[in-house]
């Protein structure tokens, strides 16, 4: 389970899940070839500008550099790599501070990760975002296989990065 | 922001008392008798999903909503399924079967139960502080409570990092509801809320 802020990287077997991500993002990375998967749990679309970064993974600018960076260190080929991701939700649907600009976080954070994988020249095979819904993102590391699960939907593929 | 034991308990006080307020208004709303047990500060809020919750992916009804004046920061109630069930039950005669049946009229009962808790506690701190905190309008979400936990901090950090999370239980006598708040003010009021309690750093 990949927590808040969290990169992890997994090789051969296994599975990374981004627990129900709200306004949080999912973004994954693999590298078929090599079966190796890496996966980011980002929080907020920038780092403060006058905050050192601590947590490189929590910050769409600076996890999506730290996440080709351990997939490297894990032997990837940063040219063979392709991504997906998903999240950015607004989960408080209801009521009259529904329109409140502070929920527009989830929003953010989607565009701020298209702009920066965008910028890196990243091959993006599939994305789900916005909406209302939480999402629990499950990767498969032997076959590339996304899936996705919403709590009035159940669980649907996403796609296979391969 | 590091808190000295002078500058919890402070913020401990008020922070019951102002829990105190919203029990009492709860209680009179419901026609039960609505306890708090005593808060804990935490600045970690996202470890309490585990603390709260049977598990980070049981579903919860959470009432959200920023606050502004002279201190800002977030506010939020989180109820589990069975307490929401109960507290719709009680206050409109019927509740729905699962999450995805949250309609309008039920998610209005819930900012109704927000409305009440946050306005009475915003009040009572304000009260004792002499400083203006407005509600704004209240949201509310019914999601798994790792999805509402998290978004609340993220709302909160995108505002300004967190400062301070005042966490507390809040349950009727036989424990048909229980509920749990979360007080969450950015470092410029956490810094005038110590100010006004005379416990604000020397330096």
């Amino acid at each position: 389970m990949v927590n808040m802020a969290e990169i992890h990287v997994l090789t051969g077997a296994g599975q990374l899940v981004g627990l129900g991500l709200g306004s949080c993002i999912g973004l994954a990375a693999y590298d078929g070839s090599k079966k190796i998967a890496g996966l980011a749990h980002i929080v907020l679309p920038e780092a403060f500008v006058d905050r050192a970064v601590t947590e490189p993974g929590k910050f769409a600018d600076t996890a999506l550099p730290e996440l080709i960076r351990k997939m490297e260190l894990a032997g990837a080929s940063r040219a063979s790599l392709k991504f997906a991701y998903c999240g950015g939700a607004n989960v408080f649907k209801f009521g009259p501070g529904k329109t409140n600009d502070v929920l527009e976080v989830g929003r953010r954070n989607a565009e701020a990760v298209k702009a920066v994988l965008s910028k890196f020249s990243c091959r993006v095979v599939a994305h789900d975002v916005g909406g209302n819904s939480g999402r629990t993102m499950t990767f498969d590391v032997a076959t590339g296989l996304i899936q996705v699960k919403v709590l009035s939907v159940g669980q649907e593929d996403l796609c296979t990065l391969s | 922001m590091k808190l000295n034991e002078l500058q919890l308990s402070a913020l401990t006080e008020i922070s019951n008392v102002g829990l105190g307020h919203a029990a009492t208004a709860l209680s009179t709303m419901m026609g039960k008798d609505i306890q708090i047990d005593v808060p804990n500060l935490d600045s970690v809020p996202i470890s309490a999903v585990d603390r709260y919750f049977e598990s980070p992916e049981s579903e919860i009804v959470g009432v959200y909503l920023p606050f502004d004046g002279e201190v800002n920061g977030n506010l939020a109630c989180l109820f589990d399924w069975p307490s929401a069930v109960n507290l719709w039950e009680t206050l409109l005669g019927s509740a729905p079967e699962t999450a995805a049946d949250v309609d309008e009229l039920y998610a209005s009962v819930m900012l109704e139960v927000g409305n009440i808790l946050t306005g009475n506690f915003l009040n009572a701190i304000a009260d004792m502080t002499n400083l203006r905190m407005l509600a704004t309008p209240p949201t509310v979400g019914v999601e798994c409570a790792y999805t509402v936990v998290s978004t609340i901090i993220c709302q909160a950090e995108y505002s300004d990092a967190i400062a301070l999370a005042v966490e507390t239980c809040l349950y009727s006598e036989s424990h048909s509801i229980t509920g749990y708040c979360m007080f969450i003010p950015d470092r410029p009021g956490l810094s005038l809320l110590l100010d006004r309690l005379g416990v604000a750093d020397a330096a």
